[in-house]
């Protein structure tokens, strides 16, 4: 990719925090904060997909909401484009939505059940444009055709669609306004197995149809694997390793990383049997206590004692690879002339070019 | 598997339809299989494939009406299970078989403390006195890997976590030492570190207790990892059976052999785009006529549609034992099976 244009910033994330407080005893006094994430940068570029990966209650789907600003930061800057979306007024945010939409988890509880799949398709147009109705209908049929809905289906109700075919109307609301980033939080995590691949493929072909940017939240690293430029995974509200796609799954250097993959299932039984696996012992500690240290001190098979004392940042330790380790020290030829992170994603995308 | 071992569960033409308003609804439709002892069958299926509700109904478990049992017998060593009293059941339930569900935050009653429940089938089952039951009770807290079980016995279930309280539903399944476990999509609502944890879990109690084990899932890697024989179901019936590295290397069934192209893996070469099986799994609203799986096969010919295909066995053995299929289509020679 020699010739590739350098690959543009469209979201940057510095610093967010997202805490949400305790109020307990008799007077509702704020005694604490669940810290669902704390202190999170990274980018997404433009065009590519990020995969965040990692167990309930590590704070992805917290994050992808804060990233729309459908929580209220409690610190941090989100830039999307080139506009710092967390400071914006209620007004100057409602003109941002368009470019920014989001895809649901649960198909069946984000669509009304009293609208009809024309009515919840429109509703976004009705919202920010000004368009007749017959242009609105015209377009919510381009739409149903793109995601592979029956246009004969406009004015029927969510109940009589499969999850899939549920999940294909929530994505057609979401692509509407012609945004430019979709957050995709856990799109596939209530559909059946042959299902899924039918969504991932639609979101696959509609990335590369209207050059969207996808941040795809999800559990299923072996999804992730298949839709994602880049992961990044994360542990009780802070990202853990940053990598590109191949060399995470081919060699994860965060232990977290490391005993996640290790952990999920081959459906290959020769495979299988041959595989090490890493066994975590305990569960995640709640992010209204995090552990001193390293929030992963408590559970990290590699643990030394600094772990327990200072918390580690994400570092660039290989091109293009960022790491929260101690035990993960850069590469020195790599460390020092570290490049930007515009050429690290060239480098991500290395050997497989978008187009 | 030895061709002749008696097994401890024998299912032999189970068919369970579910009277509804909206009509019948033919969830399960003439299942037939077997567990031989110390066995893990692992079921497949997706999500009204019939794969719990195989197993609800075997051991009464749904609620009747709507759901009715119209045919089959369920051989636990000599009895039939579903000719016993509802008495006789009961003693059957948690006795020599066991269960653990798929949801652990809802199947365990949040009134009563942790030791209470996991005593409770001690002593209707094994006529344990409470001091006795306590002990046991302790002694299989500790046996699923639950650290400081005598204090932990006081505990209510909302103090547990999730894989801390799948552990004590294990616990509660094995307390009476069934010959049959039944495990409805154990790991199903776990992260994928907890599941790795229940499932080492599992693998070492078989070998420590010796327990045939059916495991319920929609996870082919789960399967892959911990099944010795596989159920393949797919709208209501077994459609295809085998051992488990049998079934990987060597599927038959159009069903499977799409359904192990379209999951992606962290190992091995990525796909660039996934397959996929178009269009939906079928809701049986009456007795199959033709196969199930016809309207969204590759390979359906006319005869699919005029027959429901009965399963046959690949190579040798008979039909439950090896290697078997219920296909028209024969996967070697690309063209129709004899009849």
């Amino acid at each position: 990719m020699l010739d590739a244009k350098p690959a543009k910033k469209l979201v940057e994330v510095k610093d967010l925090k997202m805490y949400f407080p305790i109020h307990s005893g008799l007077l509702r006094r704020h005694t604490g904060d669940v810290k669902a994430v704390d202190g999170l940068s990274f980018d997404i570029f433009e065009g590519e997909t990020l995969g965040l990966v990692g167990e309930s209650g590590c704070g992805k789907s917290t994050v992808g909401r804060a990233l729309l600003r459908l929580y209220e930061l409690t610190s941090g800057s989100v830039t999307i484009g080139d506009e710092d979306i967390a400071k914006l007024s209620p007004e100057k945010l409602r003109t941002k939505r368009p470019m920014m939409q989001m895809v649901f988890q649960d198909p069946q509880a984000c669509l009304n059940p009293r609208m009809t799949v024309a009515a919840i398709i429109a509703e976004p147009l009705d919202e920010h444009t000004k368009l007749s109705a017959d242009e609105k209908l015209e377009k919510v049929y381009e739409l149903m055709d793109a995601v592979g809905l029956n246009r004969a289906f406009a004015n029927r109700y969510p109940h009589a669609f499969s999850g899939g075919q549920r999940q294909r109307i929530g994505i057609a609301r979401a692509l509407a306004l012609n945004p430019k980033f979709i957050v995709c939080d856990e799109p596939i995590a209530a559909l059946d197995v042959s299902i899924q691949a039918q969504v991932v493929n639609l979101l696959e072909d509609l990335q590369e149809q209207y050059g969207l940017t996808y941040l795809f939240i999800s559990h299923d690293l072996s999804m992730v694997r298949h839709i994602a430029d880049r992961v990044a995974v994360m542990y009780l509200g802070r990202i853990a390793e940053l990598s590109p796609r191949e060399p995470l799954y081919a060699d994860p250097l965060h232990p977290y990383a490391k005993a996640l993959l290790s952990a999920v299932p081959d459906p290959d039984p020769e495979r299988e049997s041959g595989r090490k696996r890493i066994i975590l012992q305990g569960d995640v500690p709640s992010p209204s206590n995090p552990p001193k240290g390293c929030n992963f001190c408590t559970r990290c098979p590699e643990v030394i004692p600094i772990c327990h004392e200072v918390k580690p940042d994400l570092a660039e330790v290989r091109p293009g690879r960022f790491v929260a380790c101690h035990l993960v020290k850069p590469d020195n030829n790599t460390a020092a002339g570290s490049t930007g992170l515009a050429e690290d994603f060239e480098y991500n995308q290395q050997g497989e070019p978008k187009q | 598997m030895p061709d002749g071992a008696k097994p401890v569960l024998d299912v032999r033409g189970l068919q369970t339809v579910f009277r509804t308003r909206a009509g019948d609804v033919h969830a399960v439709n003439s299942v037939s299989f077997h567990l031989e002892p110390g066995e893990l069958l692992g079921v497949v299926g997706e999500s009204g494939s019939g794969k719990s509700v195989t197993m609800m109904s075997l051991i009464g478990l749904l609620p009747m009406p709507p759901a009715e049992v119209l045919a089959g017998e369920v051989m636990l060593g000599d009895v039939d299970i579903l000719k016993v009293t509802p008495d006789q059941l009961r003693d059957i339930r948690g006795r020599r078989i066991g269960f653990v569900f798929q949801d652990p935050m809802t199947s365990l009653n949040p009134v009563y403390n942790i030791g209470n429940q996991v005593a409770e089938p001690l002593r209707r089952h094994m006529g344990m006195n409470k001091s006795q039951a306590r002990a046991r009770a302790i002694e299989l807290l500790e046996l699923v890997g639950i650290p400081d079980a005598e204090r932990r016995l006081a505990d209510y279930p909302h103090q547990f976590s999730g894989g801390m309280r799948q552990r004590v539903m294990i616990a509660i399944a094995l307390a009476c030492d069934p010959e049959v476990l039944i495990a409805d999509e154990p790991t199903t609502a776990l992260d994928v570190t907890i599941q790795a944890q229940i499932i080492e879990l599992v693998k070492e109690l078989r070998t420590k207790l010796g327990m045939a084990i059916v495991w319920i899932t929609h996870d082919l890697g789960v399967i892959a990892g911990i099944a010795d024989r596989v159920l393949v179901m797919y709208g209501g019936q077994v459609v295809e059976q085998a051992p488990v590295k049998e079934l990987f290397a060597n599927p038959q069934h159009p069903y499977t052999r799409a359904l192990l192209k379209t999951i992606p893996s962290v190992t091995g070469q990525r796909e660039t785009r996934l397959r996929v099986i178009e269009g939906q799994p079928p809701i049986m609203g009456a007795a199959p006529v033709a196969c199930p799986f016809m309207p969204r096969c590759a390979h359906a010919f006319s005869r699919c549609g005029a027959e429901n295909p009965q399963r046959r066995a690949i190579g040798a053995g008979r039909v439950g034992y090896g290697h078997d299929v219920a296909c028209h289509w024969d996967a070697k020679t690309g063209g129709p099976a004899d009849a």
